[in-house]
């Protein structure tokens, strides 16, 4: 696992090919993720573990829907692996879930 | 700088006046006055969920301000009733520049999460309110309940 980037807002992991951001993705976090998310630009799919994080607004759902339009410019789609409650909701209230392949956690 | 006034009542966790922020305009700032936030908004009895709402307000308004504003200093007003949690962030601005950024998003996000939302500029001003309403407390509640 490799630490791509780090500030008082979030650290951002990369780990086989998926990004993971722990913490928060908000003005100050998101281009740390931007940052990462480059980095595996091309994967099919482009992976994005959201489980450990704490909090999320429209600057940080920028980021994602920047990559989502992106992935589906190359045909391929990102998927939001585990996302947290909260970014759930933000989802939900902006109506943009459906941008994404969620992918909840494993009910083993 | 934070000033609180006017003196709350020794004892008592209620806040009695306005409290009032000013935090540079740069990032990591947001983070800080949604934190403190979610802090004055925790002493107004609001439910886990509210605050959580209040979070995210505090963040898209001080996200607008730093993204529209001329990189001067950004005003965060909290002022709690009987009724309702109020928060009023402002910021210096050239004209109309308000437009020059997409609002849609954080508009959307203030629709859901808070109860009253104003966006205004003036000719040299932004300013954008949000309203979370207190919900009244059952009686023979305690306040606990909802904390």
């Amino acid at each position: 696992m490799e630490e791509v980037g780090k500030n008082e807002s979030i650290r951002v992991l990369l780990d086989e090919g998926t990004v993971i951001a722990e913490g928060d993705i908000d003005l100050a976090g998101g281009p740390l993720l931007d940052a990462a998310i480059n980095r595996v630009e091309n994967n099919d799919p482009l992976v994005i573990d959201l489980a450990a994080v704490e909090f999320i607004d429209s600057s940080g759902l920028r980021s994602l829907l920047a990559a989502s339009r992106r992935a589906e410019s190359r045909g391929t789609r990102v998927v939001l692996r585990r996302p947290s409650s909260g970014v759930v909701r933000l989802l939900t209230i902006t109506g943009t879930t459906e941008q994404f392949d969620v992918e909840q956690a494993s009910q083993a | 700088m934070t000033t609180v006034s006017p003196p709350m009542n020794p004892g008592s966790t209620a806040v009695s006046g306005p409290i009032t922020l000013t935090l540079p305009p740069v990032p990591t700032m947001v983070r800080v006055g949604r934190l403190t936030a979610s802090s004055i908004a925790s002493l107004s009895d609001m439910s886990i969920d509210d605050i959580d709402d209040v979070k995210i307000a505090v963040s898209e308004m001080i996200t607008v301000l730093i993204q529209s504003g001329s990189r001067t200093t950004i005003t965060l007003r909290f002022e709690t009733t009987a009724s309702e949690f109020a928060v009023e962030a402002s910021t210096l601005t050239p004209a109309n520049d308000l437009g020059r950024n997409d609002l849609a998003l954080a508009i959307a996000v203030l629709d859901a999460v808070a109860d009253e939302h104003h966006v205004a500029s003036t000719d040299d001003r932004i300013m954008i309110r949000i309203v979370k309403r207190l919900a009244p407390i059952p009686a023979g509640a305690s306040s606990s309940t909802r904390s």
